[in-house]
């Protein structure tokens, strides 16, 4: 049901207390279901810790001694692995004051009374060298119950961008949650930012979640929109007009190969969709003389018509299952969220609250059974609001940001990002499903949005 | 196919690596994980770093971007301002005609028989209200319907395109009624 997004640390939510952490000696397996496990694989002695009182404590990281290197590698990963494992709002933390309040740890051999009496049962040292441009930095997670140690990892690569040790480390502590993590997961996004004076251009960028080390994906310097990514992370299909029309091409981001997918057949091609495998691609297009949903295979083949109707069909988005396609369309008068099966029957109607309803995102986790979307809930500005399915419930997540639009899921489907702003100025967010915190993103120069949230 | 040959150098490339970004040329840190008290080798994490190889025809690496960075120039004038058929102008969220507009189509009816070799790509408009999507096909269904409006008073179809930016290619930047006014258009781009 419910997902502990809480935003008060201090009171424990009904779910948070189901929060299970498999304590595996030294294990680097870890459990693959998304589930809390009842119990881990076979592996030989195990803990398991239940209740609601787990409390994370996380002391500073452990830099080599006298080494100033070491000490720049622990000073990002304490700071960045703090602000992941907050950021997916699922544990409680010892506070800092606390931490600071009983004498230095060992890193060796931590006394685990000292940390029992301030309430921490959680505790995770972290350890950094710098060695010839090279970090390597050490995770221990131990019971401080038991003493027992619940995961121990150590990670090593160049030394100059260290957010990547504890985005691991962060990611690697929700796997022991039996959660999937949002740390290394990747942002794509648009933005004006490369654009030459007096040319409107714009191009397809990628960042890390937390709005960090943004990267130029396209570089035709035209107009390139609306970045999905695929379900493997390996590609992003987007719009570009580099041919002056609008065509949907697939960028294999690792490989260095781009494919058109929609060929230059005329009409515009838009608002390109990845099924959950991976091996479709919905899409809105104009080719048929009308704005009509259109499915075709990841390489372009076999292009299929979904709607028919004489209205604005556009923006598609897939169930978790790619058994549906949720897509707005202004038959009724408005633009209206829809839902139909992915041969273009049993359409429904899914909004019936507001009068202009666009843009939406279905949660990827089908734990939850909702679609988030783009509404005009007051005057000219739009907001973020999710509806969920079942009960069509609608919870508005955001309120005075000028307007807020283009809603993408996170792939645990915990969190989402959307673009706010107006005129000329907007920039990135992400929020917890439940819009209790939102933050803007440090996305850099420029006009930034559209933002797509990948694996 | 030729075509995409020709502007292979248009075509998008491919962030260096986008594991761990570390900006510009430079490769990211790869992670690999070990117990730290096994004497097991290194596990292997995914390393996302892309093969070192060349760039395929089509595409770029973003270090050869930064090396070259040509401009883009479209095969047809795609300015969204300009020429010699002056842009009509549409009401908020709606694609019909305003008899202001028909009457500026007739003019550009009949400099376009007086062009007889000129093609016209009309290129719809949207303020920034409304979503990005919603707008790409509002802004398509105001090219359409000042295509048809032309083909009407006799214009040959096949001098006639459409495509549609959407709210992505404003005139005005402002967040106000007269920067909507100016920005929801569809607009003439003149090829001869």
């Amino acid at each position: 049901m419910e997902q502990p997004a809480s935003r008060s640390r201090a009171s424990s939510s009904p779910r948070r207390s189901d929060v299970t952490l498999v304590a595996v000696v030294a294990a680097l397996v870890l459990a693959r279901d998304s589930r809390p496990a009842q119990a881990p694989p076979s592996p030989p002695p195990t803990i398991v810790i239940t209740g609601g009182f787990d409390r994370f404590a996380l002391p500073d990281c452990v830099p080599r001694k006298g080494d100033e290197a070491s000490r720049e590698v622990c000073r990002t990963v304490t700071q960045v692995l703090r602000a992941d494992l907050q950021f997916e709002n699922l544990f409680k933390f010892v506070p800092p004051s606390l931490i600071s309040a009983i004498p230095a740890m060992d890193p060796e051999v931590p006394n685990f009374t000292d940390w029992k009496g301030i309430g921490a049962s959680v505790l995770v040292v972290t350890r950094a060298q710098v060695t010839a441009g090279e970090a390597t930095v050490e995770l221990r997670v131990h019971s401080v119950e038991t003493g027992q140690s619940m995961l121990a990892k150590r990670y090593s690569g160049r030394a100059d961008n260290p957010r990547v040790f504890a985005h691991q480390a962060s990611d690697d502590l929700m796997t022991l949650a039996n959660y999937r993590g949002v740390a290394r997961t990747k942002i794509a996004f648009v933005s004006d930012r490369d654009a030459l004076p007096g040319r409107k251009t714009k191009e397809i960028y990628v960042m890390d979640y937390d709005g960090y080390n943004p990267r130029r994906v396209t570089v035709n310097r035209s107009l390139n929109i609306l970045p999905n990514w695929s379900p493997d992370g390996r590609s992003l299909a987007y719009v570009s007009y580099r041919r002056g029309n609008p065509d949907i091409f697939v960028a294999s981001i690792y490989e260095g190969k781009s494919t058109d997918l929609t060929g230059d057949k005329g009409g515009g091609a838009f608002a390109p969709s990845f099924s959950p495998d991976g091996k479709r691609v919905a899409y809105a297009s104009s080719r048929a003389g009308n704005m009509d949903i259109w499915v075709a295979n990841v390489d372009g083949s076999s292009p299929r018509r979904l709607t028919s109707t004489g209205a604005l069909d556009t923006a598609p988005t897939w169930s978790p299952t790619g058994q549906e396609i949720a897509f707005t369309s202004d038959r009724s008068g408005t633009p209206q969220i829809y839902v139909m099966d992915t041969e273009g029957l049993n359409v429904r109607r899914l909004t019936t609250v507001g009068n202009w309803n666009d843009a939406p995102s279905w949660n990827p986790s089908k734990q939850f059974s909702e679609v988030a979307y783009t509404a005009r809930l007051e005057g000219n500005v739009f907001d973020i609001a999710v509806v969920d399915i079942a009960t069509r419930q609608v919870r508005q997540l955001t309120q005075g940001r000028g307007s807020c639009e283009y809603p993408s899921w996170a792939p645990s489907g915990r969190h989402l990002t959307f673009a706010c702003g107006r005129g000329g100025k907007w920039q990135i967010a992400v929020a917890d499903r439940l819009g209790q915190t939102i933050t803007m993103l440090p996305a850099g120069p420029g006009k930034n949005e559209q933002p797509d949230w990948g694996p | 196919m030729n075509r995409r040959l020709t502007h292979a150098w248009l075509v998008l490339a491919v962030a260096a690596s986008l594991a761990a970004g570390c900006g510009g040329k430079k490769r990211p840190p790869a992670v690999s994980t070990a117990p730290p008290s096994s004497g097991e080798p290194a596990g292997s994490l995914p390393t996302e770093v892309p093969p070192a190889g060349e760039p395929g025809p089509d595409v770029r690496t973003l270090g050869a971007e930064a090396a070259r960075g040509e401009d883009f120039t479209p095969s047809d004038a795609e300015t969204g301002e300009g020429g010699p058929l002056a842009d009509i102008h549409f009401e908020y969220d709606s694609p019909n005609l305003t008899d202001q507009a028909r009457s500026v189509l007739e003019k550009h009816a009949l400099w376009l028989q007086n062009h007889r070799g000129a093609k016209v790509l009309v290129e719809g408009h949207c303020d920034e209200r409304g979503t990005v999507e919603y707008n790409l096909a509002l802004g398509e269904k105001r090219a359409r319907a000042a295509r048809d409006y032309l083909a009407s008073l006799g214009v040959a179809s096949d001098r006639l395109r459409t495509t549609s930016y959407g709210k992505e290619r404003p005139l005005d930047a402002g967040n106000n009624e007269a920067a909507w006014a100016a920005n929801r258009r569809a607009h003439f781009a003149v090829s001869r």
